[in-house]
């Protein structure tokens, strides 16, 4: 038997020898679509120990300074939307919380399905609870500078998540060392009404005091950064090419304020206030003191619903006559969304001051809180920070911070639309959308997508593209998540078509008429990703 | 599934009236004579080989960590890498048998065991004295040791129990109970190792331990032995073995899979010992680590070579001096213990370090060469090779290159931090290296034809598909690794469908099954007809759809045993009488199952060696239908998608043929019959992806899978946490894609146990859910707690006696589809049944009810389900307590309390 081994792989050598003069040949022609068949062929051929290693890397020589242009072109051309650069997340758990690569072999294996498919690149999430698990300032990037290189040899971008948040989904935590000190001073969480803490992630009342050993959660959080910046040096701007900073729970600039939703209960509720820290409602004495209404700082609205009520429930959100258009409202609402812009602020000039030398750029997440936006109150929206109703433009001032900071903004649930939501959700999140998209026009900001969830909404494909080829253009997006589901025949191919569908979307390919078109054009497209790999 | 034979030995040892012990170890020496104690095998499986040496299990099995390659100091180093090597060795144990009496003499007790660390189970049956064939029925209930599961109808598992000698030697064993009552003429057995899923058989074949009724009839007994070829009585055991020894050792066939059959007598009264070598595969990991160093003086390059393998290591080895990877011979001179072969390369042997495992070598090679090449030999039939290639060691001093494509080349080799990385890098190559050469290849044939149009069409189409092959391989990998079945992932996507939505999972969520047959139905001549005069009452009762009988021309009576799958004539009835009785169901307004066995089928002919795997009539398939894997039958297909059935042709569903045929049957099934769903008997035996194409194109109403294996036990007794065993048939389910449900076979084991033994508190699993499917999946979970199988005159698993009702207020009670068994609906307990089927249906519970636990304490089960229907089952106290809602009693009876919502 074992002879019988030895005399296959034997005649496999020969086979490869062979193909590759085929190969050589058939490049000398030029012709673009055999082109890539190489450069792919070679891409599963980089095993070192074998010599097509080395034809392989000179051809890769030949076209470097094709690549280059081309990247700089495209660069440029990213508003005039030639075709959107697509990522796909990495599962959340790509890197254990021992630093080593989970399911390495299965993330392998799809990073080259992904190459083959046309795809930009992938999100990488990476946790401050696993690098700086320890102890404040002792990093281990080793899990993921394994993946960046992995992503490297592939040929594929990479888009880094910084998550200065916990996960409940993945179990994955603050670091520990972070965790420890939140037991003994609770106020560095946020906090409801209730007096619950909610304990994924920092509250924003304490970016700017010493909490954490002597440090502020700012200075630990841009020491995270330099760090990052420079053991991925090799990385950033080839390979790295763009970085979203962490602005709070899930990533996004929000407070907690949908984290005790029943699961049961279908029709998300208005979410509450996360006012209650200690530090927060110092700040809010303080600032209610300083406008003269000290009777206004003593807490948050009283009126207000708990967190899966509906809007009706209780008097603050109501339709008619909710107290959310009294003064008292208009005070505390500006200053809860004035908390959360100047968080984000914070955190995004630390951010782009930090990546400003390197080629990345720099993105922050905006989640979109679209149940009960057909409301006139748009409660979901208020208790997450963001003071947007029927009569006040909320997102004027997110998009400008942004602009400030010359940041990009990724946008998730661009797979939502009304017709999937619950009804009586009075959901709209494609309102929402185009809401918030006309405010970072205005300032300029470049909106980059995201899917809201990994299982796929239903329709949730078809709505991605018409979000991603309407009039104004999206440069990024982000599709979430790789993992079983992704790969499983119910999903892998509808989104194959997707891929392909994005990429040449004025053809369809039945309505063709000559094959020939057809098969150059979606040739355009995967020689550019072969040349890239090569270069890679 | 691997078959593992036993390997013959001339020198094992017979003992008699002795109980294992230490002997055995004392025994070993001997084997060594017959052959080497350690046997390398390459393993086919290329992309394990580049792992780097240590493999950490980390949450997930395939996880790969890198593993820190240790820095080299040297600066004139220029190339060190640890290639891992990946071999299995071969460790050998004892088999023993054992049948001796216990406290009486009556009693015969056969000992099965052994002494290999393993997840050992015995899988056996017995033939009866007046059995023809060769086929095995079930034992009688009371041999069969505690924590047996049936197997079809035709076998036993039972695991093996962990035990040691009183020398403190581990081994497993399992007692069976033999009564000398002379029906059983022997027990058949095979030994299979669920941790690497391996059979051990003998010689492809059964164990078999004859048995006979020494006292009553021993005449009788001896001839009937003559007839199965036994050993005659007056040898004596001893002289038996010897002569069977001999008699085996001719293994010249030269497979792998020789072994000895062992027969053994049993009337003898001091009973025998006796023993069988087992070789068991071990996966192991060693390495070999080459490090390249320039000599500045001489400027040539010193290879050192050094392996952790243990024994005498020879390394072929040879250069080359370009990128075809010509293997050449260097100049001399070579290294000691070196010879030339066929000048082509060199072996040489390399020097066993002092002190410790493993070997080394050094070797110099002049400037100028490219690499160097080389496997390493164990012996003369075992090479190790890197990814199924040479290993090849690039050499920087090469000037014929451009420098960049230099630079390329040893740039892992300058950052040895990266090896590992590297390393990894190439498994992950290596991994599709297959498909890619496939493509290769394809791109070579196209290159050649005269159209370049097509020539970019087609390459566009090989793209694609290793693309889709990369993604199945991505999905299976993900999927194992996904701990366990994401309860809150399903629950999503159940909210999202309706529930009023048909689907062939589920029906229309609002199903009640009726199982419209026993095992003794086929008796009556004309059962069909019978049933059809029940057709009204069973809709009356509340049953939307009726499960019948399998249909076809079978070999077996029930009709398990298909043979002319378009030969509906059957011992239920004709083919006119079967339209009958469905077109009276469908009158009634109930839905018709098929019993549909897609997993074998009896051939109608032999092939030239004699084996029955021509199939007749008017699927009329040749051997290319039948799976590879199982010996009996000699299929040419592949192998087996899942588990086999040994007592008919298992056919492969891999073949497109198959499938096609099978398709078009079921289509003509539901238009010729009229039937409007399934019931898909042994699914364990294919791929669940299979049914999916048979479901989508078949487009039944509902569809459910008969997925039964075994549930956990340790020490006899059943593990609280079945999440394993229901896991996989969620597996099962979701490899169907939904598209079929599963019978709930862990519910029923949990209740089993929970009535029982009084042991209630297992019907809530460690997160307060049900424990079994329904508590994972309900709306694909068909409950039920007996059918044709498990219980009726076969009784292979029988729902504890007297308790068949608090089964019922369960089952009827919970989400999920039940499943009522014939002959409990028209036993005594019909009117109670009526009474909770009638509940279930006005209070509206469907397949996807929400459920609460109430209490699952030591003597009493409650629970609430959609708010509106609350019970108990236990002799425990439970009552509702009155909130929101006002409960009244809606139904009881011993043991079980239903109230309802008012």
């Amino acid at each position: 038997m074992e002879i019988s081994v030895i005399g296959t792989s034997q005649v496999k050598i020969g086979k490869t020898d062979l193909a590759y003069r085929e190969l050589g040949f058939s490049d000398l022609r030029g012709v673009g679509k055999v082109f890539s068949a190489n450069s792919r062929v070679c891409f599963g051929q980089s095993t070192r120990w074998r010599k097509a290693r080395v034809r392989f890397a000179l051809k890769a020589v030949q076209s470097e300074p094709l690549r280059s242009e081309k990247v700089s072109v495209s660069a440029r051309r990213s508003k005039s939307h030639d075709r959107v650069r697509l990522f796909v997340g990495l599962p959340l758990d790509a890197v254990s919380d021992c630093n080593a690569v989970n399911h390495a072999k299965a993330i392998a294996v799809g990073l080259k399905a992904l190459k083959l498919l046309g795809v930009e690149g992938v999100e990488l999430p990476v946790w401050w609870g696993i690098v700086e698990k320890e102890a404040m300032g002792k990093y281990n990037w080793s899990g993921y500078l394994a993946l960046a290189e992995m992503v490297q040899k592939v040929g594929l971008k990479l888009h880094v998540s910084l998550c200065f948040h916990a996960s409940k989904q993945t179990k994955i935590s603050l670091p520990d060392w972070v965790s420890r000190i939140g037991e003994s001073q609770p106020g560095i969480f946020f906090t409801d009404r209730a007096g619950q803490h909610y304990k994924e992630c920092l509250s924003l009342a304490v970016d700017d005091l010493p909490v954490l050993d002597g440090k502020t959660p700012i200075q630990v959080y841009h020491e995270f950064c330099e760090n990052f910046k420079s053991s991925f040096s090799p990385f950033m701007g080839s390979t790295i090419t763009g970085i979203s900073m962490g602005l709070g729970p899930g990533g996004e600039l929000r407070y907690p304020s949908h984290h005790r939703q029943a699961k049961s209960n279908k029709i998300p509720g208005v979410g509450e206030f996360q006012c209650y820290d200690k530090n927060m409602l110092s700040i809010l004495k303080q600032h209610a003191e300083a406008t003269g209404n000290p009777l206004w700082g003593l807490g948050g609205p009283h009126d207000a619903p708990t967190y899966d009520q509906s809007p009706n429930t209780n008097n603050f959100f109501r339709d008619d006559g909710g107290s959310w258009e009294s003064p008292y409202a208009d005070f505390f609402l500006s200053w809860y969304s004035n908390q959360l812009i100047s968080h984000g602020n914070r955190l995004l000039s630390l951010a782009s001051s930090s990546f400003s030398e390197t080629a990345a750029t720099v993105y922050g997440k905006v989640p979109l809180m679209h149940s009960w936006y057909k409301t006139r109150s748009h409660p979901s929206e208020l208790t997450a920070g963001y003071y947007n109703t029927i009569s006040r433009d909320g997102y004027e001032a997110v998009a400008e911070m942004f602009a400030r900071n010359s940041c990009k903004m990724i946008l998730p649930g661009m797979d939502l639309s009304a017709e999937h939501q619950p009804h009586e959700s009075l959901s709209s999140p494609e309102l929402l959308l185009a809401d918030i998209r006309t405010s970072c026009r205005k300032h300029g900001v470049e909106v980059s997508g995201q899917n809201s969830s990994a299982s796929g909404a239903a329709g949730g494909l078809e709505q991605i593209k018409k979000n991603l080829l309407g009039e104004t253009a999206v440069d990024l997006f982000i599709y979430q998540r790789m993992g079983a589901y992704f790969f499983s025949p119910e999903h892998f191919p509808s989104f194959t078509a997707f891929v392909r569908n994005l990429n040449q979307p004025e053809l369809q390919s039945d309505d063709l008429p000559e094959e020939e078109k057809e098969a150059a054009d979606s040739l355009r497209v995967s020689s550019e990703s072969g040349v890239h790999m090569q270069a890679a | 599934m691997s078959t593992v034979s036993i390997e013959p030995l001339v020198g094992h040892c017979r003992r008699e009236s002795r109980r294992y012990g230490a002997k055995s170890k004392a025994f070993k020496p001997s084997s060594l004579n017959c052959y080497t104690n350690h046997k390398l095998v390459f393993q086919a499986r290329s992309f394990c080989n580049f792992r780097p040496p240590k493999v950490h299990a980390l949450r997930a099995s395939s996880t790969t960590t890198t593993a820190p390659v240790e820095t080299v100091e040297s600066a004139d180093v220029f190339f060190k890498e640890t290639f891992p090597l990946k071999r299995t060795e071969t460790v050998e144990g004892t088999i023993f048998i054992r049948l001796d009496h216990g406290q009486n003499n009556r009693n015969w007790e056969l000992t099965v065991g052994c002494d290999l660390p393993g997840k050992w189970i015995l899988h056996w049956g017995v033939s009866y004295v007046d059995d023809v064939g060769s086929e095995w029925d079930q034992p009688p209930t009371e041999m069969r040791p505690p924590g047996s599961i049936p197997i079809k109808d035709y076998a036993i598992e039972t695991p093996l129990k962990k035990s040691s000698s009183p020398e403190g030697d581990t081994f497993y064993e399992v007692k069976i109970d033999c009564k000398p009552n002379g029906a059983i003429a022997a027990i058949n057995f095979v030994l299979k190792d669920e941790e690497t899923g391996a059979w051990y058989q003998h010689r492809g074949r059964d164990f078999k331990v004859p048995l006979g009724d020494y006292l009553q009839d021993d005449s009788n007994i001896v001839g009937a032995k003559r007839s199965f070829d036994k050993w005659q009585g007056a040898l004596g055991p001893l002289s038996n073995l010897l002569l069977k020894a001999e008699a085996s050792n001719s293994k010249a066939s030269g497979s792998s899979t020789e072994s000895r059959d062992l027969k053994q007598e049993s009337w003898s009264l001091e009973g025998f010992n006796e023993e069988l070598p087992i070789a068991k595969q071990f996966a192991l990991d060693n390495s070999v680590t080459v490090c390249v160093r320039k000599c500045p003086e001489t400027a040539k390059n010193h290879l050192y070579v050094e392996t952790d393998l243990p024994g005498d290591v020879v390394i072929h080895w040879g250069v080359c001096r370009d990128d075809t990877k010509k293997w050449e011979i260097p100049a001399a001179p070579h290294p000691p213990n070196t010879i030339a072969f066929k000048d082509k390369a060199l072996r040489t042997r390399l020097q066993s370090k002092e002190g410790g495992d493993g070997c080394f070598g050094l070797f110099t090679v002049e400037e100028g060469l490219e690499g160097f090449l080389f496997v390493l030999k164990l012996n003369e039939n075992t090479w190790l090779k890197c990814m199924g290639n040479d290993f090849y060691i690039p050499l920087s001093s090469s000037s014929s290159l451009p420098a960049k494509s230099r630079q390329g080349l040893s740039e892992s080799a300058q950052i040895p931090e990266n090896n590992a990385e590297a390393n990894q890098k190439g498994s992950i190559s290596a991994y599709t290296s297959g498909i890619i050469n496939e493509i290769r290849n394809l791109v070579r044939d196209i290159s050649s034809e005269k159209s370049q149009m097509t020539k970019t069409k087609e390459a566009q189409e090989s793209i694609l598909q290793e693309i889709e092959t990369l993604a199945a391989e991505a999905y299976s990998i993900f999927r194992s690794s996904t701990p366990t079945f994401s309860e809150e992932a399903v629950v999503e996507t159940e909210e999202l469908k309706p529930a009023v939505k048909i689907c062939s999972g589920t029906g229309t969520g609002f199903e009640i099954l009726c199982q419209g047959f026993n095992w003794e139905s086929h008796k009556s001549g004309g059962w069909y007809m019978e049933l059809k005069e029940r057709a009204s009452e069973l809709s009356s009762l509340g049953f939307t759809v009726i499960w019948l009988p399998p249909p076809t021309e079978s070999v077996s009576p029930e009709g398990y045993m298909p043979k002319d799958l378009y030969n509906l004539n059957s011992r239920y009835g004709n083919i006119d009488e079967l339209k009958e009785v469905v077109k009276k169901f469908h009158e009634a307004g109930m839905k018709v199952l098929g019993d549909v066995v897609l997993n074998h089928r009896c051939a109608q002919y032999q092939n030239q060696n004699g084996v029955w795997n021509i199939f007749g009539g008017r699927l009329n398939w040749d051997d290319r239908a039948v799976v590879a894997d199982d010996p009996h039958f000699q299929g040419r297909g592949n192998k087996s998608s899942g588990d086999n059935f040994h007592a008919a042709p298992n056919i492969d569903h891999s073949q497109n043929f198959v499938r096609k045929d099978i398709r078009e049957w079921l289509c003509w099934l539901r238009e010729e019959i009229g039937y409007d769903g399934w019931r898909l008997d042994f699914v364990r035996g294919f791929w669940g992806g299979y049914v999916k194409d048979y479901l989508e194109a078949s487009e039944p109403f509902f569809a459910v899978g008969e997925y039964w294996d075994s549930l956990s036990y340790t020490y006899g007794e059943m593990d609280h946490n079945q999440d394993a065993h229901r896991q996989r048939i969620i597996d099962w389910i979701n490899a169907t894609n939904g598209t079929a449900g599963a019978f709930d076979v862990t519910t029923k084991g949990i209740l089993h146990s929970a009535l029982e033994r009084c042991e209630y508190w297992r019907l809530s699993d460690q997160k307060g859910k049900p424990p079994g499917v329904l508590g994972w999946w309900p709306s694909r979970a068909v409950t039920f707690i007996e059918n044709h199988d498990t219980g009726s005159t076969q009784g292979h698993w029988r729902f504890p006696s007297g308790k068949e009702m608090q089964g019922y207020a369960y089952i009827l009670t919970h989400p999920g589809t039940p499943s009522m068994f014939y002959d409990h609906i028209f036993s005594q307990n019909r009117s109670e049944i009526a009474a909770l089927i009638s509940l279930r249906n006005r209070n509206k519970i469907h397949c996807r009810s929400k459920i609460k636990i109430a209490k699952a304490e030591r003597d009493v089960y409650a629970a609430i389900i959609g708010e509106k229907v609350a019970m108990k089952i236990g002799p425990g106290h439970y009552e509702p307590q009155s909130g929101a809602q006002r409960w009244s009693l809606a139904t009881e009876g011993k043991d079980y309390k239903v109230w309802e919502a008012s």
